[in-house]
């Protein structure tokens, strides 16, 4: 499937939905105990990683808080 | 932390704990003694600054061997993130400051640190911020300092110098019930007696320098984020922005993208090295400042010209039930004891050959200090008294010497004094 990772096009060889925790894994997600995953706009809870899926075409951002400025 | 690490046992955590093999392989934390970090191009800093990448920026922000401590220290604690700091006190205005704004409160016990007193009585009273001081001891009288404007309880585990060991499973049960995080001072218990976040803190402070560095050969703080209390609360409208972007971190990013980037009360490379090479061997020397502590309490208990001692490992200490509960049956290394007046407390001090005499606890060596007239010697008599410091008291910080020689040091000061 074709994804948008922080801007910028990404594919994984799944083309069946993932879960945000395995997308964290195939795309080696640095830091992941910290990162923070934003799904088409939404942030997620940390608890909802397995829960929540992500699909073809779907827009994810990883974002830390530990990171130069605001 | 990976899974397989937090099922770690404590005194291994010590050593292994939030640490990771650097690509060179060394075992020891590399000390990058670098103020800044260099990208190849705009748009890997860009990615940095927006929070996108992981990477280094300036060391007021952030360093690799700043880092590895932090997560160490997190990992200790049983965390989800940690801060570290320039010294204690950094740490607590850094954490103290992210909670509360002008206007707020802060319940404070009384029984402090005396730059923890000051901080709060004097400092933050200038910006807007109040602090009521309850006794730590009296539960009704904490639960009753509570006001619509409080935002934070603030407790050390043990008392400094006042050897009282509140209750923190009842503060944090109070905490709870009025939405308020409960933020403790654990540097005297050190993690290895005080399970905090167990107890019910939601922010954990030390002061690295004492007995987490344990030889005193730097200086630092840590802030450790629990990660158990909500930030998403009508009381802390300030935290919407970062609990709505970092959700469990909210207080960590707050700390960290504000606070602390903005005080820049930031820790140096080498010291966090220093303090790093500590920990690793606090459980062993943990173990030996109690036994000794203890062997030195019972000592001056039995000696004539001793008044009276605080050590919550004395059987007859009011703190010894409580302290034992909550500290696992260890009483820590720190202890206070009265002579007959302020000139037989002096002639003790001056009598001691092995004991150093200066201002500070948690070494491998024995320090004694005569608080009244050192560092608690800007207070008046009423503060003091609060403070648990009289004219006759003298605390001791046992060392890891052996114990034959710190009872012959204390016993021949005493024949003199």
């Amino acid at each position: 499937m074709n994804l948008t990772v922080n801007g910028k096009p990404a594919s994984i060889a799944e083309e069946n939905p993932v879960p945000v925790s395995q997308l964290l894994e195939l795309l080696r997600v640095e830091q992941r105990e910290y990162v923070t995953v934003e799904l088409n706009g939404d942030i997620l809870d940390r608890g909802d990683f397995d829960g929540a899926t992500v699909k073809d075409g779907d827009n994810v951002e990883f974002l830390y808080f530990m990171g130069g400025g605001r | 932390m990976g899974e397989k690490e937090k099922k770690l046992r404590f005194d291994t955590k010590l050593i292994h704990g939030g640490t990771s093999p650097g690509p060179s392989g060394a075992t020891k934390t590399p000390i990058v003694q670098a103020s800044a970090f260099a990208y190849d191009t705009a748009e890997e800093l860009e990615d940095i600054f927006r929070g996108r990448a992981v990477g280094q920026v300036y060391t007021r922000i952030g360093n690799p061997t700043v880092d590895t401590l932090e997560k160490r220290l997190a990992a200790i604690e049983d965390g989800i993130a940690a801060v570290v700091t320039s010294s204690g006190m950094a740490a607590i205005t850094t954490a103290v400051m992210a909670v509360v704004r002008s206007g707020d409160e802060v319940l404070s016990s009384s029984s402090l640190f005396g730059g923890t007193y000051s901080l709060f009585h004097d400092t933050l009273a200038n910006f807007g911020i109040e602090t009521r001081f309850v006794d730590p001891v009296d539960l009704a009288a904490v639960e009753a300092g509570i006001s619509e404007k409080t935002r934070l309880i603030f407790v050390e585990t043990i008392g400094n110098p006042k050897m009282d060991v509140p209750d923190i499973a009842a503060f944090a049960a109070i905490a709870k019930k009025h939405g308020i995080p409960l933020m403790v001072d654990a540097t005297v218990s050190t993690p290895y007696l005080a399970r905090s976040k167990e107890l019910g803190a939601d922010i954990i402070v030390h002061s690295t320098s004492k007995y987490i560095n344990g030889t005193a050969n730097s200086i630092g703080g840590a802030i450790i984020d629990a990660g158990s209390f909500n930030w998403q609360n009508a009381k802390f409208p300030h935290f919407e922005q970062f609990y709505r972007k970092y959700r469990s971190f909210a207080f960590t990013a707050r700390v960290r993208k504000l606070i602390h980037k903005d005080f820049g009360a930031c820790a140096a490379p080498l010291n966090s090295f220093l303090l790093g090479e500590g920990l690793e061997t606090l459980a062993l020397r943990m173990e030996r400042h109690c036994s000794n502590a203890l062997q030195v309490a019972r000592f001056l208990q039995a000696h004539e010209k001793v008044a009276w001692v605080n050590y919550p490992g004395l059987n007859d200490s009011p703190f010894h039930e409580v302290a034992k509960r909550q500290f696992n049956g260890r009483f820590g290394g720190l202890l206070t004891f009265g002579l007959a007046d302020r000139a037989a407390a002096f002639r003790v001090i001056n009598n001691l050959r092995l004991a150093k005499n200066l201002a500070n606890i948690g070494d491998t060596k024995t320090l004694v200090i005569h608080p009244a007239s050192t560092i608690c010697a800007d207070y008046t008599p009423e503060v003091k008294a609060l403070m648990g410091v009289s004219e006759e008291q003298v605390r001791v910080s046992v060392g890891i010497e052996d114990i034959e020689d710190i009872l012959e040091d204390f016993a021949a000061a005493l024949e003199k004094a």
